[in-house]
């Protein structure tokens, strides 16, 4: 190696040869972790197992919605459906709703088992030191048993992704939708498991760790419509309108079910109304707005007045809604004609994705601090070896 | 900065052991570690010994680049770990006291993921890894979960782990408990043999009379403080308490008062006394007297090690 340097300028840059081995060096340390990590807590039959169940379970979910939508299927169309009017949808996208939904529900509780004691369990078990005592950085430790609490989880979503598959085949849906919402749920998963890990290496005791990521889990799902619920009445404003009047033509062509057209005329008057923009973020931490908000909706040429709005759609647009707060759906605010359902375009997902891995990276963050040695302080109660 | 804008000598320091210098460190209210002075140099074993509680581990986990210290400084082969750490671990080798292992790898597994953490080159892994087994004598267990390893099992494969990157410093924090007779003979073994090849070994043991086999030197701690730093030398010339029972007790006492030595009656099962003599011609002499004097010697030997006084000595000082 010469010390010598023929050209002074970009003395200081750092080689990029260099730099492509130190992250090569990194990411093989995350890698051997998550080999470790694999080794040392999956390889029991008892995941199988589980991976078994959890395949047969969904299943069954979507053999049964499937019977269920023949069956309501039945009753509703004893009488064919006139040949003018629009035909209803074929039963994908039911049971793709409910093998979505039930998959995200699932998926949350079982990431937080896969992730919250990745830390301090092996801080109990006393193998975290040995870790630590390698050249190993806590960024290394941490990354890598995220990686592998996540690729366990992936492989629990891969193994209903034949079900959500088998719903595109039945028509109605686009791969699109499939891929579309996959990576949604590993996405969300992936916060679920940094939160996990995080509150791990935070909490000295596994079982704590354990119990407050279930209850940051429930926080999300319950807690933010409780939260959304409860502060909207707390956002009691005004808004500026004037009178809408209703064209009598309801069912005339290209209406749309439950959008009569209107014309909106008159001075503009303040109206009370919610002004629901301001907590709209509440309901953005939501999994489940954020999941069914990323996923376009399915294509329908015809609007169908049989179709009730997918389960999928109706959260979207209401979570889209509240977004756009009174200024965008209270009828002639503003003296406009406001858009209908379906035409809510400003999306809420990427909002409630950026504070939930906001939330997911602070904890990580924290935990990535806990794990630094040599330690200077350690949480009450805990020893390193 | 580019490698080659390292001083040399930061690189490359010599092997020269580990040195604490006037450490605390304090948990809370619990002053674990206060003003500590320890110093174990290249090529010798330096015996780490203390009551329980004294504060042993918690010097080893500073000494391990684990723990920062609330003050006074510690070098690893000239090295400071809070700064250098990624230099200070590829030059250390730490066994903690509890057993902590990855239940469901093999003993193989264990040691080839160590090697892979500390970055060993990929070539050499394996060989490295049966070397080590044949090493610890776990070739046989080698592929068996270290779940169902016994425990004098999992500490030498816990022994090891520490030796896996052939560390210039080793920590052994109580490596021989648990541990069965020929294990801890093949241990003394490969920790002179360590030694002599130039690393610097630090062991916290409770067994001082294995100590005494094993250590160049010893630092006693009590309560968080250094209290004496001795050589084995140093420690063999202040004088041994012997042991000696006859097959008429009140014989031997008497001949023992006539000499004018002062003695104590022996905790043991057999009836016996015990008293310090201060070097080992004294102990021939007396051994002579006796049998001429016509006392039925039975057995004549120290009662304890070198250590054992020295530590002895101390708990009697404190109190
Ligand atoms: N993380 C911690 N939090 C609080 N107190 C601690 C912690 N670690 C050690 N201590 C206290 O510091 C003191 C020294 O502990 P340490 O483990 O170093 O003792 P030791 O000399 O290794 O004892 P032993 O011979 O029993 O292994 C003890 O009083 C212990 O209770
Ligand atoms: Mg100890």
């Amino acid at each position: 190696m010469s010390a010598e340097k023929t050209l002074p300028g970009p003395a200081s840059a750092p080689d990029p040869a260099e730099v492509r081995g130190a992250v090569a060096g990194y990411l093989g340390g995350i890698r051997d972790v998550v080999v470790l990590e694999m080794k040392q807590r999956l390889r029991s039959r008892g995941w199988y197992i589980m991976l078994g169940i959890w395949f047969v379970v969904i299943a069954l979910v979507t053999a049964l919605t499937w019977a269920g939508w023949n069956a309501s299927m039945e009753v509703r169309y004893s009488t064919p459906v006139p040949d003018g009017m629009p035909q209803p949808d074929g039963p994908g996208s039911a049971i793709f709703e409910v093998v979505l939904a039930f998959v995200l529900l699932f998926a949350l509780l079982v990431a937080p088992a896969l992730s919250a004691n990745a830390v301090n369990g092996d801080r109990a078990g006393g193998t975290l030191a040995i870790l630590q005592v390698t050249l190993l950085t806590p960024g290394q430790i941490l990354w890598g048993k995220f990686c592998a609490a996540w690729l366990a989880a992936i492989a629990f979503l891969a193994a209903s992704a034949p079900f959500l598959i088998f719903a595109v085949l039945l028509g109605g849906l686009t791969p699109g939708h499939v891929l579309v919402s996959l990576v949604m749920l590993a996405v969300e998963v992936a916060v679920i498991c940094g939160i996990g890990v995080g509150i791990s290496a935070l909490a000295g005791r596994p079982l704590f760790s354990i119990v407050v990521t279930y209850l940051t889990v429930a926080a999300l799902v319950v807690g933010s419509l409780i939260a959304f619920g409860l502060g909207v009445q707390l956002t009691q404003g005004t808004i500026k309108a004037n009178q809408a009047q209703y064209n009598s033509a309801e069912f005339g062509p290209g209406a749309y079910p439950g959008s009569p057209e209107y014309t909106c005329s008159g001075p503009l008057v303040e109206q009370d109304a919610l002004r629901t923009e301001r907590v709209a973020w509440l309901l953005a931490l939501n999994p489940y707005v954020v999941v069914a908000d990323a996923i376009p909706y399915p294509e329908r040429k015809t609007p169908s007045y049989y179709y009730s709005g997918g389960m999928i759609e109706n959260i979207s647009q209401g979570a889209r809604a509240a977004l756009a707060g009174p200024e965008g759906t209270y009828a002639c605010a503003n003296g406009k004609v406001q858009p209908q359902y379906l035409q809510q375009t400003t999306p809420l997902w990427p909002l409630g994705l950026a504070l939930q891995l906001g939330l997911a990276g602070l904890l990580l963050w924290l935990g990535w601090r806990a794990l630094h040695t040599p330690a200077r302080r350690l949480a009450a109660g805990t020893r390193i070896a | 900065m580019s490698v080659s804008e390292i001083p040399e000598t930061t690189r490359a320091p010599l092997a020269s052991g580990v040195s604490a210098v006037g450490v605390s460190r304090r948990f809370g209210s619990v002053h674990a570690v206060e003003q500590m002075d320890f110093e174990a140099p290249a090529g010798r074993v330096t015996a780490l010994i203390g009551p329980n509680g004294a504060g042993k581990t918690t010097l080893l986990l500073m000494l391990a680049s684990l723990l920062q210290p609330d003050s006074g400084t510690i070098t690893v082969d000239g090295l400071d770990p809070a700064k250098d750490s990624a230099a200070v671990r590829r030059r250390l080798g730490w066994m903690p006291d509890t057993l902590g292992v990855w239940e469901s790898l093999t003993a193989r597994e264990i040691l080839v993921q160590m090697a892979r953490f500390y970055r060993l080159p990929k070539a050499g892994i394996d060989a490295r890894v049966a070397e080590l087994l044949a090493l610890v004598r776990l070739e046989e267990l080698a592929d068996q979960p270290a779940r169902v390893l016994s425990k004098g099992q999992q500490q030498r494969l816990s022994l090891a782990r520490a030796l896996v990157h052939d560390p210039s410093v080793l920590l052994l924090d109580e490596p021989a408990a648990g541990l069965d007779p020929g294990s801890r003979v093949e241990l003394r073994t490969l920790l002179r043999n360590l030694a002599a090849a130039g690393k610097s070994i630090v062991v916290s043991s409770h067994v001082l009379s294995e100590l005494d086999e094993i250590a160049d030197g010893a630092v006693f701690v009590n309560q968080g403080r250094t209290v004496k730093q001795q050589t084995i030398e140093e420690a063999a010339q202040q004088g041994r308490r012997y042991a000696i029972t006859a097959l008429d007790p009140a014989a031997l006492a008497a001949k023992l008062t006539e000499l004018g030595l002062e003695f104590k009656a022996g905790s043991g099962r057999r009836p016996s006394v015990s008293l310090l003599l201060s070097h080992d011609d004294g102990a021939a002499a007396l051994l002579r007297d006796l049998v001429t004097a016509g006392i039925a010697v039975v057995s004549f030997g120290p009662a304890s090690g070198a250590l054992e006084e020295t530590y002895m000595s101390l708990e009697t000082e404190r109190k």
